[in-house]
């Protein structure tokens, strides 16, 4: 079949109609497809904005039900300076006052610079640095009951919070030897114990 | 929609047909007059139009040509009609059937409207007005549908068109052979032609020896019942002859043709025939029917726009519908999500003006009272020991020294990670003279006493060593009343 332009006002129609049509079809599949990828995107977008938002809501009973029970502790440790900065002058001034108590025959300290501490096995502090002040002591002591009235009088009497790793004591028979004549007062005690002042810093506070 | 044409001799009828029924009907004179008429019919119209003609002037021949096909049958074919129909261009071959013995051969039925001058001013005005034309037939081609149910081998189907005459169309074996139509006047009846008709044509199909000799024939004859009774009267009674009279009504319902007889005129039967079942083969060539295959390429354009729009359609909605239900969904999940936040707020603002985000105070809080479990305090210790020692007198105290290890085995049921609590114990153990035997054992229930308050005690140096490996000297010039000894204990919380 040969087909001239006379044939085409005959074919017109059927041309613009299967043109229209295809337009049609390409319109409609475009714009279905764009508003199906839309709607997806919308559904995708509000399922995450419902999962933050019930994770904020957890989030948030979760902290209301820490709140309630670390509060109370969280504010004692903040009155006691645990949480800051180091408090070195009201260690320093508590040690003296403690001195002057004479708990022990004798005592010296020396606190080296602050560091990370890095306990083992680790401690998961959250958002907090732990901070050590390497603090080391030495006694002279008549009985091992005076250590304890020392470390009880440090830990009521400083604010701030002192981690003891270890103790040495030795007996010596000095007193003895001084022509001592109280059994019980003839034999000291030197002790040597270490340790660190510990706070807690929050990385986000500011320096 | 289809119109149909039934061109007879000097006449040309048009019906327009619609679903099976006629709508609209109209007759036209073979005159200037009557073609101008029909053409004015025709420009309202543009369904394809199907042209029946019952002219006298239609040739029939029977061939045998090699079987071809493609390029090669069709150049056969037209070397054919250049042979036996030169002068006109309405014209076609019918394959009968191809031969069983020899070359297989093709049986072929040429036939053609021998005098083009009675169709081509109809079909001109049709071409004019660009009516698409679907083909040109004839009665003797779309007649074997009528017989096909005759068990007869050679039958004669005869039927009379009111238009053009009496048609006598012969099969054998059911297929087409040869047709007459003879005019029918005015002052002869239906009956009296086919009375006088039927013998003249006996005897032709004996002369061409298309009936075998003593052979029946069967006639069929188609007409109005009140014409059938009187032809069962008139019609000679003889044994070369079989009748079967089909009455047209009857016909009419047995191929679903809605339509009233009111005399034998066939031509509603041909005509309602060709509407419902057109042959494939006719006489029309590829210029006659040119704008009805314009008419096929836009119907086919429109159906595929229509297709493509439906299928579309079919293929947008669920996508649609699965759209909205995500949009409505969406709709709803944000809703849900502003409550939920607005819920989380409500807790968050009822929260006391602190110092820090829950979360910190509870890693605080907890990071500090672990840290406690790793404090060396000496009250725990000291008062431990002392609270043994009490039960174990004859045991002194020399140095003491304890810290906080980690690398310490973990004892069962303790908690491995918690640092154990080391303690070197220094003591001696007076008043055994040399009792030497009484005096570890001495030691043994010191250390034993240590173990049941959770120590794990290792000794790191015995007041004798009386194992097989050790080393004793005596001990009498040295002796100061005392036996030193040494143990490790340490011990981590219990689970």
């Amino acid at each position: 079949m040969k087909l001239s332009t006379s044939d085409f006002p005959l074919m017109r129609q059927g041309i613009l109609a299967i043109c229209a049509s295809a337009l049609i079809s390409a319109i409609v599949l475009y714009s279905s497809g764009e508003y199906a990828e839309s709607t997806q995107n919308d559904l995708r977008s509000a399922q995450a904005m419902l999962d933050d938002a019930r994770n904020r809501l957890t989030t948030a009973h979760q902290d209301r039900e820490n709140m309630a029970i670390y509060a109370g502790e969280y504010s004692v440790l903040i009155g006691q300076k645990i949480i800051g900065d180091d408090q070195r002058l009201d260690w320093i001034e508590g040690l003296e006052k403690i001195r002057q108590k004479n708990l022990v025959t004798d005592f010296r300290y020396s606190i080296a610079p602050q560091k990370i501490y890095a306990p083992k096995p680790p401690i998961d502090s959250g958002n907090f640095d732990i901070h050590y002040s390497e603090m080391k002591l030495q006694f002279d002591l008549l009985h091992e009951a005076q250590l304890l009235n020392f470390f009880d009088a440090l830990r009521t009497g400083i604010k701030g919070r002192y981690q003891l790793e270890g103790c040495t004591l030795q007996r010596t028979g000095a007193a003895l030897n001084e022509g001592n004549n109280n059994p019980a007062a003839a034999t000291y005690i030197k002790a040597e114990c270490g340790g660190g002042w510990i706070t807690l810093k929050n990385r986000n506070a500011p320096p | 929609m289809k119109l149909l044409l039934f061109l007879g001799i000097g006449h040309l009828h048009a019906q327009l047909m619609a679903s099976g029924e006629i709508v609209t009907q109209r007759e036209f004179i073979d005159s200037p007059d009557g073609r101008e008429s029909f053409a004015a019919f025709l420009q309202a119209l543009k369904c394809p139009a199907y042209l029946l003609t019952d002219l006298i002037e239609e040739d029939f021949r029977h061939e045998t040509v090699p079987h071809l096909s493609g390029r090669s049958r069709s150049a056969l074919l037209q070397r054919k009609f250049e042979q036996f129909y030169r002068d006109t261009p309405f014209r076609q071959a019918i394959l009968l059937q191809r031969q069983k013995t020899g070359r297989r051969d093709d049986d072929t039925l040429f036939s053609a409207l021998t005098n083009p001058s009675l169709i081509k001013p109809w079909l001109d005005i049709l071409l004019a007005q660009q009516t698409p034309l679907a083909g040109i037939y004839s009665v003797p081609q779309i007649s074997a549908p009528l017989v096909k149910d005759h068990p007869a081998e050679h039958l004669l189907l005869i039927s009379w068109e009111k238009s053009a005459g009496l048609r006598q169309t012969y099969f054998s074996k059911h297929r087409l052979q040869i047709s007459r139509l003879t005019p029918v006047n005015a002052d002869l009846t239906f009956q009296q032609a086919v009375v006088s008709e039927l013998t003249r044509t006996y005897q032709y199909l004996k002369s061409l020896s298309l009936l075998p000799s003593g052979q029946t024939l069967d006639v069929r004859l188609l007409g109005h019942s009140h014409d059938l009774i009187e032809l069962q009267l008139e019609l000679p009674r003889s044994a070369d002859m079989r009748y079967d009279f089909v009455n047209l009504a009857d016909l009419a319902r047995q191929h679903h043709i809605d339509y009233r007889f009111t005399d034998s005129d066939a031509r509603q039967i041909f005509l309602h025939q060709l509407a419902a079942r057109p042959p494939q083969t006719h006489y029309a060539n590829a210029t006659h029917t040119h704008y009805f295959t314009l008419w096929q390429l836009r119907h086919a354009l429109n159906l595929t726009s229509g297709t493509l729009l439906f299928g579309i359609l079919l293929w947008g909605m669920p996508n649609l519908w699965q759209s909205s239900n995500n949009a409505a969904e969406a709709a709803s999940l944000k809703t849900l999500a502003q409550r939920t936040l607005g819920e989380a707020q409500k807790i968050t603002l009822a929260f006391p003006n602190t110092y820090a985000p829950a979360a910190d105070m509870k890693a605080c809080v907890s990071g500090m009272r672990k840290l406690g479990r790793y404090d060396a305090a000496p009250s725990g210790i000291l008062h431990q020991l002392s609270s043994i020692l009490d039960r174990h007198p004859r045991i002194e105290l020399g140095d003491l020294a304890w810290r906080m290890d980690t690398a310490e085995p973990v004892a069962p049921n303790t908690l491995a990670d918690v640092p154990a609590q080391v303690i070197i114990f220094k003591g001696r153990m007076t008043d055994f003279a040399n009792d030497y035997r009484a005096a570890l054992n001495y030691l043994e229930n010191f250390q034993r006493d240590l173990v049941a308050r959770g120590y794990q005690v290792a000794v790191l140096a015995k007041p004798l060593d009386v194992s097989p490996g050790g080393s004793i000297a005596d001990q009498r010039d040295t002796h100061t009343g005392a036996l030193g000894f040494a143990l490790k204990l340490s011990r981590r919380p219990a689970t």
